[in-house]
């Protein structure tokens, strides 16, 4: 027996560019020009990569250093394996590695009470830049660091990488 | 007027407590923490310490040890928002005179400290 | 009664299915662009139920189901939502009341048997639900009465709520399970030894932390002089990753301290700005010199929030004959969301879920409101509920007098 189920339905056609928002632990990719966002970005670490050629951009959302002790779960929850994730996704989209550029932002300090050794904010920003390292992708812009939140959006059809803090004017990666 | 020093890192309660002690009492001091705490009571001593108990680099029931061990006639009044029993028994070992809990009234003040050092 | 950790995320993942299986039936009905923001197992009073839909009007559909699960779910959606949702199911549906209706009946009904239908596949079973009945209500009164419990009053519930993509509409799916064949199927379901939490004493602890809200809010009081009131205290059970989602994305004023003992972890006092404010300067003897949150708000609110976490905690150690340490108050003026994102990252670095709790407290004088939020960790919450001697559950005062003898 077939069963009906819709799931064939074609969106309709939108003007503006559409808003894709990106939770914590998740990542999307747009191939038409959607502007990708996240929010609440403590010591977590927003990665927007994107590659002019294709034109495909996406926006991973990553809250710890690596899975390394992790069995299965959710890729896009780490730093290693959500870059890695994501980089899967753009390729599967048409991008290639070659052409693909990285902007971060996040890792604050704020409210880290481990006594010793670096907070999980800034082993978060050694691990994405490591993981981007690795796939020779270079990383075009940062703010991470400090004592803040931040919120950020990946304009995907001009890179442009636009991040808020609470208490501060939003700037442009 | 008997001296007295202030132990808290809040700046909000060093000042709540300055108005209540000043009217009565010489103010040799405002620290905030138990390091500055056993510092200035060796350089003061004063007649009574309000010792807050959660203070950084080291808490207001280590300083009162200390400070009791060196001079075992000193008068110390625990001065926190801390109310739990086990914490009072650590209290009542390192030789504090007296516990106020936070929030507390003007009253309560003046009474715990006409209890510690009568006037 | 004993409930793992892990069917607690199991159900948790299944709430969360069923509430995308129902995302999905909606975003092919009307091309809605809808996604699922958070899902949550709530431990609370039955009488709290619903407290966080208070003055809002909602329409949606309700029914009972039973079979493998017994009791009674609703979706609903603001009012003011209707009339969109109807038209962009059948253009102009909203011109006639009638057709409104039924179009909220029609996506209800679809949505709300894509999420039974996600449970009873997972629990190889049926679970049979009674035709939709609409409902137009105000507040907590959308929602059906909470089960009636045997010992304890309180009641798990699962909550859903979905976003609609660039609209500001928010959908709930309510589940209110009966007591016992969710305690049974949770029971089967679940690996009782290892890491199973006392399904009983989590019910006393969350009512001595209703105590310690109390107590927190009295301390309020005492120092502002605005009678303040206890509402709401509840325990959750999230996936980490959806701990942050708890608490918005607006400015929060506020302290966030370590607590370590038996519990362990972070809490935080946190207000709204205007809130923070207000309630500073109600402690002030003097006014405040220049606008919005200044330097003197702030050290009024980091001795208030110490103050705060002081009463919220000793009621644990009191009756658990232990000590929470906290440490100094650390003050944060930040988006809520990422206040708590650091925080959940450290839990996280040892599990995969989380328990939060959660309470709030008001006041009618003047714009006020204050959330405590608790992140303890697993391993030494469990030690806690262990250590647990429900027959001390009332004994949250420590007696000064008699210490000081």
């Amino acid at each position: 027996m077939k069963v009906y189920d819709g799931s064939q339905t074609e969106r309709a056609q939108q003007s503006e560019p559409e808003r894709i928002k990106v939770g914590i632990a998740e990542y999307r990719v747009t191939t038409d020009e959607a502007v990708l966002t996240t929010s609440g970005l403590g010591s977590c670490i927003g990665v927007g990569i994107y590659d002019e050629v294709s034109g495909a951009a996406g926006l991973v959302h990553v809250m710890l250093p690596t899975a390394e002790d992790v069995e299965g779960g959710n890729r896009a929850k780490f730093a290693d394996t959500g870059v890695a994730a994501l980089v899967e996704a753009l390729e599967a989209e048409g991008a290639s590695r070659d052409g693909m550029r990285a902007k971060i932002a996040g890792g604050s300090d704020m409210l880290d009470f481990s006594e010793n050794g670096p907070s999980i904010g800034s082993r978060n920003a050694d691990q994405v830049k490591e993981t981007l390292a690795a796939f020779d992708i270079p990383v075009l812009g940062e703010d991470v660091g400090g004592d803040h939140g931040r919120s950020l959006r990946l304009e995907s059809d001009t890179g442009d990488f636009v991040v808020k803090s609470a208490n501060t004017e939003s700037t442009t990666l | 007027m008997p001296d007295v020093l202030i132990a808290d890192d809040s700046e909000f309660m060093r000042n709540l407590l300055r108005e209540i002690l000043e009217e009565d009492h010489t103010i040799v001091g405002e620290v905030e923490n138990g390091v500055e705490a056993v510092e200035v009571y060796k350089e003061e001593t004063p007649d009574l310490v309000m010792m807050d108990i959660v203070m950084p680099i080291r808490d207001g029931i280590e300083a009162t040890d200390e400070i009791k061990s060196s001079n075992p006639d000193a008068n110390v009044i625990m001065c926190t928002s801390v109310g739990q029993e086990e914490k009072m028994k650590e209290a009542v070992k390192a030789g504090a005179d007296g516990y106020i809990t936070k929030p507390f009234q003007k009253p309560s003040v003046i009474e715990a400290i006409e209890d510690v050092v009568p006037s | 009664m004993n409930v793992d950790i892990q069917s607690l995320g199991t159900f948790n993942q299944l709430a969360h299915e069923g509430a995308q299986q129902a995302t999905q039936s909606l975003a092919q009905m009307t091309g809605i662009d809808a996604v699922v923001d958070v899902t949550k197992i709530t431990l609370l009073d039955r009488a709290d139920v619903g407290d966080d839909l208070t003055g809002a009007e909602f329409v949606g559909v309700q029914f009972g189901f039973e079979g493998a699960l017994e009791g009674e779910t609703v979706l609903v959606f603001d009012r003011d939502s209707a009339d969109t949702i109807a038209d962009s199911l059948m253009p102009g549906a909203s011109d006639d009341p009638a057709m409104a209706q039924s179009s909220v009946e029609e996506i209800g009904n679809i949505m709300m048997s894509g999420f039974i239908d996600g449970w009873a596949d997972y629990l190889d079973s049926t679970i049979d639900h009674s035709p939709p009945e609409y409902i137009e209500r105000s507040g907590a009164d959308v929602l059906p009465d909470a089960p009636e419990p045997d010992e304890h009053q309180q009641v798990f519930v699962f909550k859903s709520e979905i976003e609609w993509v660039g609209e500001s509409v928010n959908f709930y799916i309510y589940m209110l399970p009966e007591y016992d064949p969710l305690a049974e199927m949770m029971m089967e379901h679940g690996d009782t030894d290892g890491d199973a939490i006392p399904i009983d004493k989590l019910q006393t602890f969350n009512e001595m932390t209703t105590s310690g809200t109390q107590q927190a809010a009295g301390n309020v009081e005492m120092m502002t002089g605005i009678p303040t009131t206890a509402e709401v205290t509840e325990i959750s059970f999230a996936p980490i990753e959806d701990v942050p989602k708890q608490i918005g994305t607006d400015t929060y004023v506020g302290t966030v301290v370590e607590f370590t003992g038996t519990p362990s972890g972070y809490l935080m006092v946190l207000f709204d700005e205007v809130s923070a404010v207000n309630v500073a300067e109600a402690m002030m003897p003097v006014e405040v010199e220049g606008d919005g949150v200044t330097d003197q708000h702030k050290a009024a609110i980091e001795e208030l929030g110490n103050i705060m976490t002081s009463g919220f905690v000793d009621g644990w150690a009191n009756v658990l004959q232990t000590s929470v340490d906290h440490t100094p108050p650390r003050l944060v003026h930040d988006m809520g969301r990422s206040i708590v994102d650091p925080l959940a990252a450290q839990v996280g670095q040892h599990q995969e879920h989380a328990f939060i709790i959660n309470s709030t407290m008001r006041t009618d004088d003047i714009e006020f409101n204050a959330e405590i939020h608790a992140l303890p960790n697993e391993k030494e919450l469990r030690e806690a509920l262990e250590d647990l001697d429900v027959e001390r559950a009332d004994e949250t005062d420590a007696d000064v007098e008699q210490i000081f003898e």
